[in-house]
């Protein structure tokens, strides 16, 4: 065993031993935990922020380099700090106009293009999957699969018939894939709490590598 | 009560205890169950591994703290399998609080190889606003981000000579947590640029991420601390490493976790159904 005599782990074995006692129930040293978390993320990202973009990217080319075209993206960054006073908060819809033009025109083809064109390919039964029978197994299941969870989220007709089978084919996968979902929560929880008990053993006990 | 009424009513602590006491014990006296290398870390390996020596990986650190212990394997797994076959790396991040686990990562492990800052490796750092983070750097890098995470500017960076914009490079791999994270260098550096893009991603959204790999969008996927350790096994396999794999190490842990788990959900229907039917 190497105990560590560096204060920052021991002051994350305590804030860590904190947050774990909130199994047992909640208590002060648990929310004085939590929020030192909260204050300290939003102080660490105000800082990042100001250091890695408002500075570099805006002050320094505006009031040091004396560029004047910045000075559109500054009063545009300035109109969203009108929401803080009534009369004027009409202003914040300026910037928040121009971020949803741009990123709507952006987004846009490129999620058509990812999420929807390339999906629907890749969920066709195209004449290369029929080279071998495995490939064309899981493909056939995977397009089966893709037409019933959209016909169970189609609502205009009643459920009856071929449909009902369809839409009842639909759930079972739809329960299996969040059958999928919830094994890898329980996968990713477990690897969080693994996480923890190898700091506390090796860089707080040092009794493993 | 009944013996399964008892059962359905046990102190959720008991559990606690006994889930703490099955992960610790692993990690304390390793069992040696081991681990194998699934098809899809294994082609994330080829793609890293088929990249020309001094040609550039880029590895996005789209991560926070929390998601450490399964992601951060990743990135040293990556960098030790870039380093050893003299593959420069680039390392950026569209998630503000990774930034200190990108610069952990470039000041422990490039020494371990003798890789030298600007030469091999260079580190961005985080820029705000994903999309055009990703456009931007599409076109010119340089424009994006002026100088790196530590303040030198990127035209005194040898290594950013040949690095000038994404079709420059060959291959990245986008490690994330969420989003912003491989979804967004799908949808503007791979349908955009043509990037070839591998993901690590956390176990809770690997879900997400099969789509894409379907349909040949992903080239390969490291899901969770398991797709960590495939990583981790396949890097020693091929000599590239032999540090300490601690992925590997907490698969044993992981395993018996699922177990008990597996048996808990058993056990919790059987009495959830027997007590039903005597209700009735």
């Amino acid at each position: 065993m190497h105990i560590s005599t560096d204060i920052w782990t021991w002051v994350a074995v305590i804030l860590t031993f904190g947050i774990f006692s909130f199994l047992w129930k909640d208590n002060p040293f648990y929310k004085f935990c939590e929020h030192l978390f909260v204050g300290v993320s939003v102080g660490y990202t105000i800082a990042l922020t100001w250091y890695n973009s408002v500075y570099p990217d805006l002050i320094t080319p505006l009031f040091r380099q004396g560029k004047p075209l910045y000075v559109i993206p500054f009063l545009l960054g300035l109109c969203y700090f009108f929401r803080f006073i009534p009369k004027a908060s009409w202003l914040v819809r300026i910037p928040m106009g121009f971020v949803l033009g741009w990123a709507s025109g952006v987004a846009i083809p490129a999620f058509f293009q990812t999420n929807v064109i390339k999906q629907i390919q890749g969920t066709l039964l195209s004449p290369a999957l029929f080279a071998r029978w495995d490939v064309f197994l899981w493909a056939l299941i995977s397009f089966i699969g893709v037409i019933c969870s959209v016909l169970y989220f189609f609502f205009s007709r009643e459920h009856k018939g071929a449909l009902k089978v369809a839409a009842e084919t639909g759930i079972v996968f739809l329960m299996i894939g969040f059958g999928a979902s919830f094994g890898y929560t329980v996968m990713a929880r477990m690897s969080l709490l693994i996480g923890r008990f190898q700091f506390l053993l090796r860089d707080w006990l040092g009794v493993i590598r | 009560m009944g013996f399964w009424e008892r059962l359905l009513k046990i102190d959720r602590k008991i559990i606690f205890i006994v889930m703490a006491v099955l992960v610790l014990f692993p990690l304390l006296k390793p069992l040696g169950l081991g681990v194998g290398s699934g098809p899809r870390a294994k082609a994330v390996f080829d793609a890293v591994d088929s990249i020309p020596p001094g040609k550039t990986l880029l590895i996005s650190v789209d991560f926070d703290p929390a998601s450490m212990p399964e992601l951060y394997p990743m990135l040293v797994a990556l960098m030790r399998h870039a380093f050893a076959r003299d593959v420069r790396v680039l390392l950026c991040g569209l998630w503000i609080t990774g930034a200190g686990l990108a610069d952990k990562a470039v000041t422990e492990i490039a020494p371990e190889y003798g890789k030298e800052y600007g030469r091999d490796v260079v580190y961005l750092g985080w820029k705000a606003g994903v999309d055009a983070v990703i456009l931007g750097m599409g076109e010119n890098i340089k424009n994006v981000f002026s100088v790196d995470y530590y303040g030198h500017p990127l035209d005194s960076l040898p290594m950013m000579q040949e690095v000038t914009r994404l079709r420059d490079i060959p291959f990245m791999v986008a490690i994330s947590a969420g989003t912003p994270g491989f979804s967004d260098w799908l949808l503007y550096g791979h349908s955009r640029y043509g990037l070839r893009v591998g993901a690590g991603v956390t176990a809770v959204s690997a879900a997400d991420a099969y789509p894409y790999l379907q349909t040949g969008q992903l080239t390969g996927l490291l899901a969770g601390m398991k797709g960590a350790a495939e990583y981790e096994v396949l890097v020693q396999r091929h000599n590239y490493s032999k540090a300490y794999m601690p992925a590997v190490a907490a698969m044993d842990s992981q395993s018996l976790a699922h177990i008990v788990i597996l048996v808990l959900v058993v056990i919790g229907n059987i009495a959830f159904f027997v007590t039903r039917k005597r209700g009735r």
